[in-house]
């Protein structure tokens, strides 16, 4: 049956290549579906302009269903798609699986900030380019603040100017500690006959490893070893116990943070005044700009006696193996990560943090970056410079983050913290241990 | 010669749609997971391992847990189930004033589909939903139904049992129906009490259709996977971690297939034990009828 499908498979590609061959070429593209799409689009537009000859169609899925889509079209060699969106901690997983062609030797990486070009690496070989970066801030209600007579972290805020070296300042010295954010988050917290109506602080991605990965590291401890296989030692540290009860004290012992939040759903609360502070991206600031809230924007907080570590890294670019338009394909993910037009489209239509050399310069000194909301991007590019931490690079990706959502939820939902950390590093490392084989 | 005027032919094409369907969509998916459990995805080859997937799960500590929170899920929501579905059965053939309002009401549950009543469910049993709000009349402190590892596997059992008794209810009115009216005139003639009726007369009666409900239950039970999937996901600490959903997590979220294949064989073959020791326990006695 499976050679049947795989001749009938075979039959229509061959079929499709033939027409393509005669006319002009096609590129098929999976992209997350919303912003991204429309960027992409924008992006292809531009590309189309010089190359008239080839045609990008965008296959767009949410994001919810995407990793799988990804997965099993690209197991399944699927030759319909020739160009892949790649989560960086996923690169590894591809990678090692034979999904991803090596990048063209030809496609000059110079001007890519070096930490994500190497996050597009796996084994010494470059799999995939990166598009864009991320970074994360603490939003902070100014209003709620007030009320509440606490004096709010100092930050960047409307109708305010600062500079490069302003935000250098602000983000090596004035950055709050998140035993000041738990100090204010009690006082913020407000509870009416057993229901909080307003809560001090949540985090964006609930129990997500990119968002909390900064609690075990500031305290010196990464998520696994170097071996990307082992949890021991390292997930079930002293350093990630203490992370993981003061995740647990939001929840449990202070009661300051809403559980089990969906996508999207911190920046509503925000938005609505129900919510005092929030850890997340800066792909927030458009939507929350145009609500009457008014706030600042302060740097990611870190651990007191702790050192400053930031979520970084985002989406990639790479090139099925699969696809029968190599060059094409390359050349257009050179186009969408390594060029000035390209790269500059992209950041004008989605605004996250580049990773384009030559456009994070703009952003540093191009006097209309001066006023918020877009002198936040500056915080990124220092973040993004001396204190952002990439995600383990590991092979077992997709486990790792499902034992680490998992113990999170469960530490959030009152699971005691030393069992959940020791169920994680257990359920881990007998996952990954058959990706090792 | 006589023989030749069977009509084979008609008896196979009228056959063929059915088995067809049977083939194309139980018998070659099993297959295909009989035969993709022997095989591993390793860089990207497809090896072929034999029984070593079976094999690793016997010390696989996470596969154990998840067949003990499936077994003891099933041994409490069958018999749940099935109790609930008998009794509501009984009351709903019984005349008394608003039985179409009692009728109506349990037949609700049937007409909403299953995703869309585990979301009016897990709203309603949110820290601050109407569940917790009624309970809170009553001065019982809110719970988290489904956030807490000794809560979570009941609140689905309660969903699942909620949604699923007025279905088995209709196949037992069914048989109650079929259950000639003089046994019972001559049982009340005899002085038969009411819980005597029930014990000696319909649930005796009641065996071929109770024996259906109980395979067909045991079955959709075994494999139930969308509540879990779209209320827990496994948590809190793997407590509702049914073997159907660590097949799911094994083989698309992980992409390990052959891990995935091996527990749904594994399944399927339990399944099928229990399906078997049904059929002899419960048709035993009917076959000396």
């Amino acid at each position: 049956m499976k050679t049947i499908t795989f001749a009938i498979a075979g039959l229509a590609a061959s079929l499709l290549a033939g027409t393509a061959l005669a006319q002009d070429k096609t590129l098929n593209m999976i992209v997350i579906e919303g912003g991204d799409t429309a960027a992409m689009q924008a992006v292809v537009d531009a590309y189309k302009a010089d190359h008239p000859g080839i045609a990008i169609n965008l296959q767009p899925y949410p994001f919810a269903q995407f990793f799988q889509v990804a997965e099993l079209r690209l197991r399944s060699a699927d030759a319909g798609i020739d160009l892949v969106y790649v989560d960086a901690p996923l690169l590894a997983s591809y990678a090692s699986r034979g999904f991803l062609s090596p990048i063209d030797a030809g496609i000059d990486t110079s001007a890519l900030v070096p930490a994500a070009v190497e996050a597009g690496q796996y084994e010494g070989t470059q799999y995939a380019l990166p598009i864009n970066n991320s970074a994360q801030v603490l939003y902070v209600n100014n209003a709620l603040f007030e009320a509440a007579g606490i004096t709010p972290p100092a930050g960047l805020t409307k109708g305010e100017t600062a500079t490069q070296a302003d935000i250098d300042t602000l983000a090596s010295s004035e950055r709050w500690t998140w035993e000041q954010v738990a100090d204010a988050a009690r006082k913020l917290t407000v509870t009416d006959n057993g229901r909080t109506t307003t809560y001090g602080f949540t985090v964006e991605q609930f129990g997500e490893l990119y968002q909390l990965q900064p609690f075990g590291e500031s305290l010196g401890s990464p998520v696994i070893g170097p071996d990307g296989y082992t949890a021991k030692g390292y997930l079930d540290s002293e350093a990630w116990t203490k992370g993981a009860t003061y995740w647990s004290d939001l929840y449990n012992a202070w009661a300051v943070s809403p559980k089990s939040l969906g996508y999207g759903e911190a920046a509503s609360l925000f938005g609505n005044g129900q919510l005092a502070m929030f850890a997340g991206g800066t792909w927030n600031l458009p939507i929350l700009s145009a609500t009457d809230i008014d706030f600042s924007v302060a740097p990611y907080p870190y651990f007191e006696g702790g050192s400053v570590v930031t979520p970084t890294g985002s989406w990639y670019v790479g090139v099925n193996a699969a696809s029968a338009n190599q060059a094409e394909a390359m050349d257009f993910a050179g186009y969408l990560t390594t060029s000035d037009a390209g790269t500059k489209v992209w950041f004008d239509s989605l605004q996250q943090l580049p990773t384009y050399k030559p456009l994070l310069d703009t952003i540093s000194t191009a006097p209309e970056y001066d006023a918020f909301p877009q002198n936040v991007f500056r915080l990124g590019v220092y973040d993004s410079l001396n204190t952002a931490k990439a995600r383990p690079v590991t092979a077992a990706y997709g486990q790792l983050q499902d034992a680490f959502r998992t113990a999170f939820v469960d530490i959030a939902n009152g699971v005691p913290v030393a069992d959940a950390l020791a169920s994680a590093v257990q359920k881990f490392e007998s996952a990954a241990s058959r990706v090792a084989q | 010669m006589f023989r030749s005027r069977t009509p084979v032919l008609l008896i196979a094409a009228l056959l063929a749609p059915a088995l067809i369907g049977l083939v194309v969509f139980r018998l070659y998916p099993v297959a295909l997971a009989v035969s993709d459990s022997f095989f591993n995805m390793v860089r990207g080859q497809q090896l072929f391992v034999g029984f070593d997937n079976y094999l690793s799960l016997l010390s696989d500590r996470t596969f154990w847990k998840s067949m003990q929170v499936t077994f003891w899920f099933n041994l409490l929501i069958n018999p749940i189930q099935i109790a609930l579905a008998l009794g509501l059965a009984l009351l709903y053939v019984q005349q008394f004033r608003g039985v179409t309002l009692y009728r109506v009401l349990f037949l609700i549950p049937i007409g909403v589909s299953l995703p869309t009543a585990v979301i009016i469910w897990r709203i309603m049993l949110t820290q601050d939903g109407l569940v917790n709000g009624l309970i809170g009349i009553a001065g019982v402190p809110a719970q988290p139904w489904l956030t807490s590892e000794s809560l979570a596997l009941y609140s689905i059992i309660a969903i699942a049992t909620w949604k699923g008794i007025s279905y088995w209810m209709i196949f037992i009115i069914g048989g109650l129906q079929t259950i000639s009216p003089e046994i019972y005139d001559a049982a009340r003639l005899d002085g038969v009490k009411p819980w005597q009726r029930l014990i000696f007369i319909t649930i005796p009666l009641l065996r071929p259709t109770l024996l259906f409900v109980l395979v067909a239950d045991v079955s959709i039970n075994f494999l139930l996977f969308a509540p879990i999937f779209m209320l827990t996901q496994g948590g809190p600490a793997d407590s509702t971690n049914v073997l159907m959903y660590e097949a799911y997590k094994s083989g698309f979220i992980f992409g390990d297939m052959g891990r995935a294949m091996a527990i749904i064989v594994v399944v399927v073959a339990i399944l099928l034990i229990i399906v078997a020791a049904q059929f002899k326990l419960l048709s035993g006695r009917e076959a000396r009828q």
